[in-house]
């Protein structure tokens, strides 16, 4: 039995304006939640309305199916979608994600997940053209799902809970599916101990992505001493702290690693002993101040090679790949979870 | 024909937490500053001491510096909070 608070309203607008007004939105217009659509999400999922997907702990929040449900109707999912959403959000509860510190933060990052595995073709995930900007339905709804959800459970709205300074675009939405079935490599799941034809999700506190092009070289080594130059800047101007960064590498640069034999790992172990930048840099940037005494000291992007998330997607036709940078440091890490499906957690 | 929608909020949380109530003066009082480790919070918090103690007559002002500034208060600070009569935190930058 659904427990929410319903109100009756007069049509489809009046509901947008009532949303609005309550700052319930994203600034979008939403699907209207009704007690219907809401069950048949939860009835999708085989989740009773108070079952808990987690609890926020910084505010003792207990997050339900119910309340998560509600939020993905009014994102535009489907029922088949709501199973990733709370996949999304349990991940995002794992303490080392730090969802607090991630979602408050000045620094203004959002969640990016990361789905691998069948569930991506069931759901018509597209990880090709346009990844990075809203690529498909399923993406797009599922990613716009956890903002609301932020907003609307944990108050994560601009200027209560959220402090960004800036934030970026990919508040939005910026849930991406991987491309496996263009590439040899491991998935991203299957990087991360997943085994193989796992539906799974990869949630990071995520800098907005920042594109890279190198079209002019087949080497692999070249080629990342492009991604390479590209974290080191953020390091100059972002944050020196190393952290899960992300690279997203399309086909086109794609076929140049294949064609030279080099593996995920390969790549993760080339960037973590290349992107490394000494604090003296700093003064190259308008950050003199702060170099001191330790102008000599190395700093790495990474602290472990495994700490890059290395990402095969982006349109076939094109030398572009992406980088995306920490919210900050190792504070917030990367969390992977399985797609579960509980024996005993069914509606009564 | 009107539409039943559901409200998407978390509709449990006035039932959380409550306001405290507050001190009638701070005369004697022991009050604790909590400091998220940010720089800007060490001369935010010298300014703040030097008022309480002199102006509103303050006993006693304990300091303490989080681990993680992104991260809710440790356990160790936790458990001192009882000890005192009010606290000041959630400073940020």
């Amino acid at each position: 039995m659904l427990k929410s608070k319903t109100y009756e309203l007069e049509d489809p607008l009046a509901v947008q304006e009532y949303f609005h007004s309550r700052r319930w939105t994203d600034g979008l217009p939403v699907v209207p939640p009704t007690p219907q659509s809401v069950q048949e999400m939860l009835d999708r999922a085989n989740l009773d309305p108070e079952h808990l997907i987690g609890i926020e702990p910084v505010r003792n929040r207990r997050m339900t199916a119910e309340k998560l449900a509600v939020n993905a109707v009014m994102a535009g999912c489907l029922p088949d979608h709501f199973p990733l959403v709370c996949e999304s959000f349990s991940a995002m509860l794992k303490e080392p994600f730090l969802l607090h510190g991630a979602t408050a933060s000045t620094g203004g990052c959002a969640v990016l997940v990361v789905i691998n595995g069948p569930v991506r073709e069931q759901l018509g995930m597209c990880g090709t053209f346009n990844v990075l900007g809203s690529s498909d339905r399923a993406t797009t709804v599922i990613g716009r799902a956890i903002r609301l959800i932020l907003c609307n459970l944990l108050d994560v709205r601009p200027g209560d809970l959220d402090r960004s300074t800036l934030g970026h675009p990919g508040k939005f939405s910026y849930c991406i599916a991987e491309d496996e079935e263009h590439t040899e490599w491991l998935s991203l799941a299957e990087d991360r101990a997943m085994p193989r034809g796992t539906s799974a999700v990869t949630v990071m506190a995520a800098g907005s992505p920042r594109q890279i092009m190198n079209e002019w070289t087949t080497e692999p080594e070249a080629i990342l001493d492009t991604f390479v130059a590209e974290m080191k800047a953020c390091m100059r101007h972002y944050s020196i702290w190393p952290g899960n960064y992300a690279i997203i590498i399309p086909p086109q640069l794609r076929t140049h690693f294949e064609k030279a034999g080099w593996s995920k790992k390969d790549i993760r172990k080339y960037v973590f002993e290349h992107a490394r930048i000494q604090r003296k840099e700093w003064a190259d940037c308008g950050k003199a101040s702060v170099v001191g005494s330790q102008g000599e000291q190395e700093y790495a992007a990474l602290t472990d090679e495994d700490h890059l998330l290395v990402i095969a997607a982006g349109g076939p036709a094109g030398g572009f790949g992406a980088v995306i940078p920490p919210w900050f440091g190792t504070k917030s890490k990367a969390v992977t979870q399985a797609l579960g499906v509980c024996l005993d957690c069914g509606p009564q | 024909m009107t539409i039943t929608i559901l409200d998407p909020t978390h509709e449990e949380d006035s039932k959380v937490f409550q306001m405290a109530s507050g001190l009638k003066n701070l005369k004697g009082a022991r009050i604790g500053f909590i400091s998220n480790g940010k720089k800007g919070t060490y001369p935010f918090f010298n300014v703040l001491e030097s008022l309480l103690k002199n102006e509103y007559e303050v006993g006693e002002v304990v300091r303490v510096v989080k681990k993680n500034y992104s991260a809710p208060a440790d356990t160790e600070i936790m458990n001192q909070v009882p000890k005192w009569d009010a606290v000041v935190t959630g400073v940020g930058d």
